[in-house]
Parts: structure tokens; sequence; C-alpha cells
């Protein structure tokens, strides 16, 4: 299985090395975006300097985490973000022919190398923000423990959302819409301390977009403030769930699937 | 080795909502229309049969192999490839069926074709001492060692279409499903694929279920015919027994300089009709031979031009009517 992994994804990467102009100036246009964004949202707390009581340092902590997941989500899955032509043009079928699974043959097709930059930036900005917190004399040791693990799961909540919205478009043809719902609007929504946000959607980014999982509890409890010392062991558990639910949604979609006409 | 037990297909259209969050309102759309792309249609293939299936655009040709190779669940009735339910058993399913479809290349676009072999090696497992024996067979055979390094979006279309082939068999299945495999081909191209599929029928006893537009592929491969439209099977038949019902209806046009002066009607034109300078010829090819009929009418007149039209799918499915 890891074998057929590594096999799929060299043959994707020559692909796409064969079009070197392409990826290259796609790699420098995500890291622009990136280092933007990550200009506007420290400009935007240095002006504020506090938000619903976290200050810039911890709001970093969401921010870099979040953002490094939601960047590990789509290097490694850019096709399950781009579904929606493979059920359109029925170029699906092929990988329902082979004897692995078609989810396997869908994230080999490509991996996003440009990112890579979104990650780091990502890192950057924990490892920033985990300075800051040292000079006001917290303790680092669990929030440097936990980290990765909130990558990861950040990565795997968000990796759910998008094939359940990949499932989805097995029924409507069409995902882009529900992207903004499921992927974009939460991923800029975790950037900030969840109880920021109106009780409906507090109760949606607790269930059906979990995001809230990946960072925001488990930085309650780890910056002492307040929540039950289990709070960090939830980021895993939610996307084990998460990832078994879309899994499961994903599978159900596929007897949906219609392909085209001849 | 392949059985389809009163399989259906439908499909449920909701009129495309337009403007903002469209995907979200077709979703929740109430009104949907079915479409039966595929219609109670059962048959059964023995191992080493080469079958025909065949029917005009949108009878549910691509449907049915669809179901039947796993990418389509059916709405209703039962399949069985070598004992397995596509559906249910799809990786079983997929280990003993070769795929081709004549419109999409399943190679890797970018790569050079050897890569693709050697990707498929992996996938399906196959120990190196098959896939050598495999490799050199079908090298052989499809004459492909000429472009084997060649990335396959620079092949022609020719060679993409021995390339899919032998992809399709390199895991030796005993089922292949070929959707229009000589669809756009020059003469000669189709005649070498013709070929090779005759020779992996015949020393392979592979089974195979082909469809195509081009009749002479029908002719030249398929023993038995399974004539599809609208969705419902019209008939299921031996080649020889279709041509006594229904011929093999061709034409051949001749225009001449000036009217032609008709001579006497031979043994199998059916029909002639002359309109100004042209004359049509309609005749049944199993009873005599087009250059008896252009010996025949060069006679008649100066010939200008002369064309030959050999029967549509669509042709025969109206003669049936008939």
């Amino acid at each position: 299985m890891l074998m057929l992994y590594r096999k799929l994804i060299a043959a994707s990467l020559r692909s796409q090395m064969q079009y070197k102009m392409n990826f290259i100036t796609s790699a420098a246009t995500t890291g622009m975006i990136m280092v933007l964004d990550f200009v506007i949202l420290s400009a935007i707390l240095h002006r504020f300097n506090d938000v619903a009581g976290w200050n810039i340092y911890e709001v970093g902590m969401l921010y870099g985490i979040s953002s490094a997941s939601v960047s590990l989500y789509r290097l490694f899955a850019p096709e399950v973000n781009d579904f929606e032509k493979y059920v359109v043009h029925g170029e699906f079928d092929q990988m329902l022919i082979r004897p692995v699974s078609p989810l396997l043959l869908l994230l080999t097709r490509n991996l996003d190398l440009s990112r890579i930059g979104g990650i780091v930036q990502g890192v950057a900005v924990l490892v920033l923000s985990l300075a800051g917190l040292a000079r006001e004399g917290a303790d680092l040791l669990w929030l440097i423990v936990f980290s990765p693990i909130a990558i990861l799961s950040g990565g795997v909540i968000y990796f759910s959302m998008a094939l359940s919205s990949a499932a989805l478009s097995f029924w409507t043809h069409q995902m882009r819409d529900i992207l903004t719902f499921t992927i974009y609007a939460p991923a800029n929504a975790s950037n900030y301390p969840i109880s920021l946000y109106p009780g409906w959607l507090k109760w949606l980014f607790f269930t059906a977009l979990p995001i809230a999982y990946m960072n925001y509890l488990p930085m309650l409890a780890l910056l002492g403030k307040g929540g039950g010392w289990y709070y960090p062991l939830l980021a895993p558990v939610a996307a084990a769930t998460a990832l078994f639910l879309a899994l499961t949604f994903w599978k159900i979609g596929i007897r949906h699937y219609h392909s085209t006409g001849s | 080795m392949i059985e389809a037990v009163h399989i259906g297909k439908s499909f449920y259209l909701s009129p495309e909502k337009k403007g903002r969050f469209a995907s979200v309102r077709t979703l929740f759309s109430r009104e949907q229309r079915e479409v039966k792309a595929v219609d109670d249609i059962s048959f059964s293939v023995g191992e080493g049969e080469f079958v025909g299936y065949i029917g005009p655009n949108g009878a549910g040709k691509s449907t049915t192999i669809k179901m039947l190779s796993g990418i389509l669940h059916p709405s209703r009735g039962e399949i069985r490839i070598g004992g397995y339910s596509p559906q249910k058993d799809r990786i079983q399913v997929a280990s003993r069926i070769g795929v081709v479809f004549g419109q999409r290349t399943q190679l890797w676009w970018d790569l050079p074709v050897k890569d693709s072999f050697e990707i498929l090696q992996a996938m399906y497992k196959i120990d190196s001492r098959t896939y050598r024996r495999s490799m050199e067979l079908y090298q052989e055979l499809l004459d492909m060692r000429e472009f084997l390094d060649t990335p396959v979006r620079k092949l022609s279309l020719g060679q993409r279409m021995r390339a899919d082939l032998a992809a399709a068999l390199l895991h030796d299945p005993p089922v292949l499903f070929l959707d229009e495999p000589t669809i756009g081909l020059d003469v000669v191209a189709k005649t070498s694929i013709r070929a090779f599929l005759k020779e992996v029928n015949e020393t392979q006893k592979k089974t195979i279920l082909l469809t195509t537009h081009d009749m002479d592929d029908i002719e030249q491969l398929c023993k038995r015919i399974i004539v599809i439209n609208h969705g419902k099977k019209m008939m299921d038949t031996t080649l020889d027994d279709m041509r006594r019902q229904i011929g093999l209806p061709s034409l051949i046009q001749v225009e001449y300089r000036q009217p032609p002066s008709l001579g006497a009607e031979l043994a199998g034109i059916e029909r002639l009709e002359l309109s100004g300078n042209v004359l049509s010829v309609h005749f049944d090819k199993g009873k005599i031979s087009s250059p008896r009929i252009l010996a025949e009418v060069a006679g008649w007149g100066e010939p200008l031009d002369i064309q030959m039209k050999e029967p549509g799918i669509e042709e025969i499915i109206r003669l049936m009517y008939r």
C-alpha cells in the first residue's frame, strides 16, 4: 500500500515536472498570497492587541495551527479540493476499475508542493508566538509537545470536511459553493477564538465543521484559560471521528456516481 | 463468465438552478425526472465468447459496460463477473477484468508508455516473471517497441490504442470490456487492432464484450451480437442469423458524366435509384460483391466519381423495425 502510494506519487510529480514553469509560478504566487495574509493579520492584531481576551501570542497559536493544518491538507489532497472535475467529466471512471481504493488513486494524482510555503509560514507563526509566550513566563513544554499533534489532527479534520464535500458532489455535481462553507470559511474562522462567534455558529464549529477541537479547545486548557485537562486529547479523537464519518459518507456517495455519457 | 440479470440504471435529472448557491438549491430541489438509461436487460456470456454489444448513440451501451466493470451501481438487477459482483466485490472483479475506453486513455498522460506499465505492475501485484512474459508478448503482437519510451501525450491515436490494449491485458484478466476501441482510427490501425483482438480471443480464450459503431468490427470479430436501443435489449443472436434476417445492406453511389443507360439488373441488387447523373445502387453485401457491381456499373456510362457507403448501426436498427 505504502509502496504503491510512493510509486504513484513519484509518477505524478514526474508528470508535474514536465511543466516546470507552471510549477514555479504557482509556488511563487501561493507563497506571496500567504505572506500577504500574515501581514494583514499581524496588522489587525497590533491595532487591537487583544481579541476576546486572547493576546497576540495566544491568537498566534490558534492562527499557526490552523494555517499549518489547512496547508497540510492542501499539500496532500489537492485533488479532493478539486474533485468536481472528476465527477463532471467522468474522470472518476478510471479510478473505479483498479483493484485498489479509488481514494488512494485520487490522492496520488497530485501533490500541491506550493503549499509547503503555507506550512512553513504556519510553523513560523507558532515559533514566534511560543517565543512571545515564553517572555511572558508561560510554561512551553506542553504547548511544544501538543503543536505537531494539533497540526496533524487539524489536517485530518480539514481533509474530512473536504472529503465529505467531495462526496456531496456525487449528488450535486458541484462543490465550489460547498467548499466556501466547509473549508474556506472555517479556515478563516479558526484563526480566532471560537468564543467570538454567535451561538449557532459556535455549535456548528463543535459538530458538523469540527474546527474547534484542533486549536481552540486545546489552547483553552494549555494556556490556562479554563476547561478540562483532557481538552488537548479531544483533537486526535475528533479528527479520527470526523475521518471515519467522512469515509463512510464517501463510500455511500460512490454508489451514486453517475459518470458521463459514452 | 458474464451474467447480467434484469439490470437497469435510472438517472434522475433535476433542472439545474442558476445563480447564487446553485449547487445547494439543486440538491434540495424536488422536481426530478427519471431517465432509464438501461431498462431491464439480461444476458449471459460464456468463457471465450466474443460478443458485439451494439446500438445507436445514447442506447445505453456505455452505461451497461460501466455497470459490468463496477464503475456504476445498477438501480435494479444483479451482475456477476466470474461469480463476483462488481459492486459488492469491486476489487475482486477489477483484478479479473481489463477495460478499454476508446475515448479516454487509462495511461499516465505525461509519462513514457513504459512507466504506465510499471505502475500497473505494482497496482495489480503482477510478479516480475509474468510481467516480463506479458510485456514481450504484447510488444511483439502490438508492435510497441518503437514508442515505449515516448510520453503518452505524444503518441498517435493508433499507438495510444495499442498501448491501452496492452495495459488492459497486462494482468492477464479473463474478461475484456472494450468500449469503442477503434473509434477515430485509420484503416491500417483498425486492421491491426482487429487482428490483435482476434488473436487474443482465439489463443488465450479471453471473453470479450465489444461496443462499436463500425459494422466491420462486428463482421470480422463477433460471432454473437446483442443489439440494444433506448436502454432495452432488442436482439441477441449470431452474426449469421442477423445476416439472414436483415442482410448486410450496402450502398454504392456513382456519378456519371452523362445520364447513364441502365443495363440488366443483377441478382443481389435490391434497388436502383437514379437522380440526374447520380446512380445509387442498394445491394446486399452477403449476396453480391462490390467489385462485381463496380465492373457492371462502369459499363453503363462514363463514371466520374464512385463512393461506397457501409451501413451504420442506425441503419441496421432501422431495418430491424421494418
